[in-house]
């Protein structure tokens, strides 16, 4: 039998990785220069997937808006979760419409269409095991979902354990047959959310034959915001980017405009209707969205720049993630990391983050940004401003 | 108007196809549907109302045939009826008919059939084509012959297909009326409009006036109505089918709305250098400096008109829009002006008229449409498109939003060069919409006026055009009385008409002379406790004479009027979705109108 369904996980926002997810869900954040989740559509797509199933909730006018009906000719059925209760509960959600054998995918993670094909030729050697998932190894086990795998078989699965003894974790890429659906309903509720891990963890109890199969091709995930950077990177690095090469490592839209004084620095991709002034130098590991504008004599290293990002002449921008419409002024300064960060309650220490601008942030003239800046959405920060930590969103600052 | 499909070559799925097609045309006119299959006999089936009508009555007949027509109507001649419906037969039942368009010599032809016999079952102009078809065929004329008799006889505007007992093939004429032929392998299709076939195929080729074409499963044939063979080139439509799904949205107008974002950067795609301060649009060779610009256009266009008059007249260029109907009327006089069509479908027949009238008195002419390949591009010595994509609500949205995105680009490339300010302020406009769906509270506002005795929208200069826009867009899906009014009128007259349960939506950007007048008026009406809802950029101090705001984001002023327009839009779809109103095919309204 084979997998022709997959059930897509796209209706969380993302908490952590705030103030980027004001307007968007987190699969809709970009990795390079696209949404996270057209790696994943692209990938399924490739392993031979024909319809595909995605259950949307927090911001889901996004999701739908962006991709429509369909997604490369295969058809997209989008159904909604209203309230984000955990994973299984989402699964939930797309029980109307699955009616046989379906991979489940989180939507928020790049992922590489071989580790799909390897998930889809285990279901098929053993078409009799409630569920089949995919594992990778990692060093820092104790970080993630933690799996043991003895031939083929999964024979625990433990959420962030508390020793060094496990080294593979669980890629949240999985094969289920419809049953699956009864045993997500038989399992509890934790802190009121319904989690798939804790119906896997029921079919492992109860003998019901759980499969796993090492894979690999995983991209790092994009928990905090500076993972923008490094899934950014490591994409330019394999070159899975759209736009022509106009030479190794460096991609543009043949819509966008650079200034033949203006240099681009491999790797970098410069998405459709930019433009690049005179004398401006754009990469190493830079991407820009659609329709971004770098003018002259501006410097972006180590960015990604989404939609209608508009860096002001002289500017320059080191390590940075911006959202979508941001506008910053002539002779901005963001030096770049390393730089202690604090989400939540948590500080992360010497992270390479310059920083974060959120949606519809606008910056007048000579503003100077202090490394691991948060700057909420809608912001404003006036001619001179030095601004650090956290701004919070719809602020004006001035000084 | 009126929407047709034929289909030959799919022998087992002919009426599902037909049926898929018809779906497809549905926003072209609703008020009946009918299929006609011909095999050795020809049989029809027709139902007044929706579609889905037409399907209830299939599912318990059963239609076989690889050779169909099919037909939605919108009542020109005679009240929506089953009687009335298309496809009409001749006497003997052995050809069915489609038509789309006016006969206008239809009584004189009719009389003379009457005279000679024949009975006619329905009191439309279309009837007498089957019992012309019909006299030709007792002459002895073969089927084609027949079909082309016809065809010289009558007079008018027309897109018209007809299917033959024992035929294997689709007859079908075009004149001021759309008609597109779909070719695939084993298969053609013929329809008003892509969509229909889509699914089925890309390659399409247009129709031109006065051309007749046969189709069969083998290919196609096109010739003149004299019979000489016409060259025709097969184009390949670009977006895909499912482009005209609703993707989860409640209805397409709401997606529509939501599509503006990206509808306006395809718009503005590859066209705009802002940093080297440059437009180019490729469809124009030479942009010409024009010394005069007379618009002509209807309905929603007309309101984009009245904004691309206003822009030239910046640019110190003179500038005039005039109702397209109205200027076929009484022609101004053209001189060295050039004549600009706006027209989302590229097939209104007031506009098509408009134009025709300046080009036949020497005026250069230029399209600005949404459709290639459609007659308005085909007829004038220029066209730009708006690249806004396929638009299914009847009531215009996006397509609105694209036109003044494309007018700008327009007046820049030809008029005022060098505006870096403008074409920054377009390449910004895409998320700025975004912006403004994004944080509306439209729809919380709307709830509180479903009572409103009527609506009336203010506004000066660039957002005069939008008041009436607004205000049309309520009419058409709300049912509900709406005017829009220049702020600077609303002393002269209408304010007789304000009162407290008589809403004044008062659109006011910038901080500049316009605005401070606007908020002028916006006293005037609250002197008359009339609420007023403010679309403001939050420049001027109109939130202080305003019971509700709905906030744009700051910019330049000639784009605040594109982001208060999608206000605009979401307070009237708000208020026809909870007024329970049919959204996106309102009552007695046709996507574009091909009659005059």
């Amino acid at each position: 039998m084979s997998l022709r369904t997959a059930v897509v996980l796209a209706a969380g926002e993302g908490n952590r990785l705030r103030p980027l997810t004001h307007n968007r869900p987190k699969p809709m954040l970009p990795a390079a220069n696209r949404p996270v989740l057209e790696y994943v559509f692209d990938a399924l797509i490739d392993a031979g997937i024909e319809e595909i199933v995605v259950v949307i909730g927090y911001k889901r006018d996004r999701v739908q808006e962006h991709f429509g009906p369909t997604y490369r000719d295969v058809q997209l059925q989008y159904v909604t979760q209203e309230k984000q209760l955990g994973s299984g509960h989402a699964l939930l959600e797309a029980r109307s419409v699955v009616d046989e054998p379906f991979l489940v995918v989180n939507g928020d993670r790049v992922i590489e269409s071989g580790l799909v094909t390897d998930v889809i030729g285990e279901f098929e050697a053993h078409p009799d095991a409630a569920a089949t998932l995919g594992v990778l190894e990692h060093r820092d086990a104790r970080q993630y979902g933690a799996v043991a795998l003895h031939e083929g078989r999964i024979e625990e699965i433990i959420e962030k354990p508390d020793t060094d003894d496990y080294r593979l974790i669980n890629a949240g890429v999985y094969a289920f047959r419809t049953s699956i659906f009864a045993a997500i309903e038989a399992t509890e509720r934790r802190d009121g959310e319904l989690r798939l891990t804790d119906t896997l963890a029921r079919l492992i109890d109860s003998g019901e034959g759980v499969r796993g199969v090492r894979i690999d091709g995983l991209s790092p995930h994009a928990t905090y915001p500076w993972d923008l950077l490094t899934v950014t990177r490591e994409i330019l690095a394999r070159g899975r980017v759209d736009e022509p090469a106009r030479e190794q490592g460096i991609w543009v839209d043949d819509t966008s405009l650079v200034h033949d004084d203006a240099t681009l620095q491999a790797p970098v991709v410069v998405g459709p209707d930019c433009e690049v002034g005179p004398g401006a130098v754009v990469g190493p590991d830079v991407a820009l969205g659609r329709n971004v504008t770098v003018e002259a004599n501006a410097t972006v290293t180590r960015s990604v720049l989404d939609t209608d990002t508009r860096i002001g002449p002289g500017s320059t921008i080191l390590d940075c993630v911006t959202g979508q419409d941001v506008t910053l002024g002539a002779a901005n300064t963001i030096p770049g990391g390393p730089a202690d960060v604090r989400i939540d309650t948590q500080i992360y220490e010497e992270q390479a983050l310059g920083a974060v601008v959120a949606d519809r942030v606008h910056a007048g003239g000579a503003v100077t940004l202090a490394p691991g800046t948060l700057v909420g959405p809608g912001a404003r920060l006036y001619t001179g401003t030095r601004a650090s930590g956290r701004i919070e969103a719809d602020a004006e600052v001035l000084g | 108007m009126c929407g047709i499909v034929g289909c030959v070559g799919r022998p087992d799925e002919t009426l599902d196809v037909l049926m898929h097609g018809l779906s497809k045309l549905e926003y072209r006119g609703y008020d009946s549907a009918g299929v006609a299959l011909a095999n050795g006999t020809v049989e029809i089936e027709k139902r007044e109302g929706e579609l889905e009508n037409l399907e209830t009555a299939l599912e318990d007949i059963d239609l076989g045939g690889s050779v169909g027509i099919g037909h939605t109507r919108w009542s020109t001649h005679g009240p929506p009826s089953d009687r009335n419906s298309h496809p009409h037969a001749d006497c003997e039942g052995r050809v069915a008919v489609i038509h789309n368009g006016i006969i206008e010599n239809f009584q004189t032809v009719k009389d003379e059939l009457v005279a000679a016999g024949h009975e006619f079952d329905s009191d439309t102009d279309t009837e007498v084509i089957p019992h012309l078809i019909e006299s030709a065929l007792a002459d002895g004329a073969s089927p084609e012959n027949a079909f082309r008799a016809a065809m010289e006889r009558i007079e008018g505007s027309y897109a018209i297909a007809a299917v033959f007992a024992g035929g294997d093939a689709v007859y079908c004429a075009r004149e001021d009326s759309p008609l597109v032929l779909g070719v695939d392998d084993g298969a053609t299709y013929l329809a008003s409009d892509v969509p229909a076939f889509r699914e089925f195929t890309d390659r399409v080729i247009y129709l031109d006036d006065g051309e007749v074409a046969r189709i069969d499963a083998e290919g196609w044939s096109v010739t003149t109505l004299a019979g000489e063979s016409v060259d025709k080139s097969v184009h390949t439509v670009e977006w895909d089918a499912e482009e005209t799904g609703k993707s989860g949205y409640d209805h397409f107008m709401l997606k529509e709305i939501h599509e503006q974002p990206r509808a306006l950067r395809q718009c503005l795609r590859g066209r705009v250098d802002e940093l080297g301060g440059t437009v180019e649009l490729e469809e124009l060779d030479e942009p010409p400096r024009p010394t005069a610009v007379q618009f002509v256009a209807c309905g929603t266009s007309y309101h984009a008109a009245l904004y691309g008059a206003q822009l030239f007249q910046d640019a110190g260029i003179p500038a005039q829009a005039f109702l397209a109907s109205e200027y076929v009327t009484s022609p101004p006089p053209a001189g060295e002006a050039l004549v600009v069509g706006v027209t989302q479908s590229g097939e209104t027949a007031d506009t098509l008229s408009a134009l025709r009238e300046a080009k036949g008195r020497g005026a250069r002419t230029l399209a600005l449409t949404n459709v290639v390949g459609s007659t308005v591009s085909r007829e004038c010595d220029h066209v730009i498109y708006i690249r806004a994509g396929p638009e299914i609500g009847v009531a215009a949205s996006k397509t609105f939003a694209s036109q003044l995105a494309a007018l700008n680009l327009f007046a820049l490339a030809t008029a005022n060069g060098g505006d870096r300010d403008g074409l920054g302020a377009l390449r910004d406009l895409p998320s700025e919409v975004q912006a403004v769906i994004d944080d509306s509270t439209a729809a919380d506002i709307a709830v509180e006026y479903l009572d409103a005795e009527g609506y009336f929208f203010i506004g000066r200069g660039l957002n005069y055009p939008v008041a009436l826009e607004g205000a049309l867009k309520l009419k058409e899906i709300t049912y509900r009385h709406a005017e829009g009014f220049a702020a600077g009128e609303l002393k002269h007259g209408p304010l007789a008409l304000v009162t407290e349960n008589t809403p004044v939506i008062a659109i006011a950007t910038g901080d500049g002379e316009l605005a401070r007048k606007t908020v002028g008026n916006v006293k005037e009406v609250e002197a008359r406790n009339a609420p007023v809802i403010a679309v403001t950029d939050g420049q001027s101090d109109i939130e202080r004479y305003a019971d509700h705001v709905l906030p744009i984001p700051e910019t330049h002023p000639r784009t605040a009027a594109v982001l208060a327009n999608v206000q605009l839009q979401l307070f009237a779809y708000h208020t026809a979705a909870q007024l329970g109103r049919s959204i996106d095919k309102p009552r007695n309204l046709a996507k574009s109108v091909t009659v005059e």
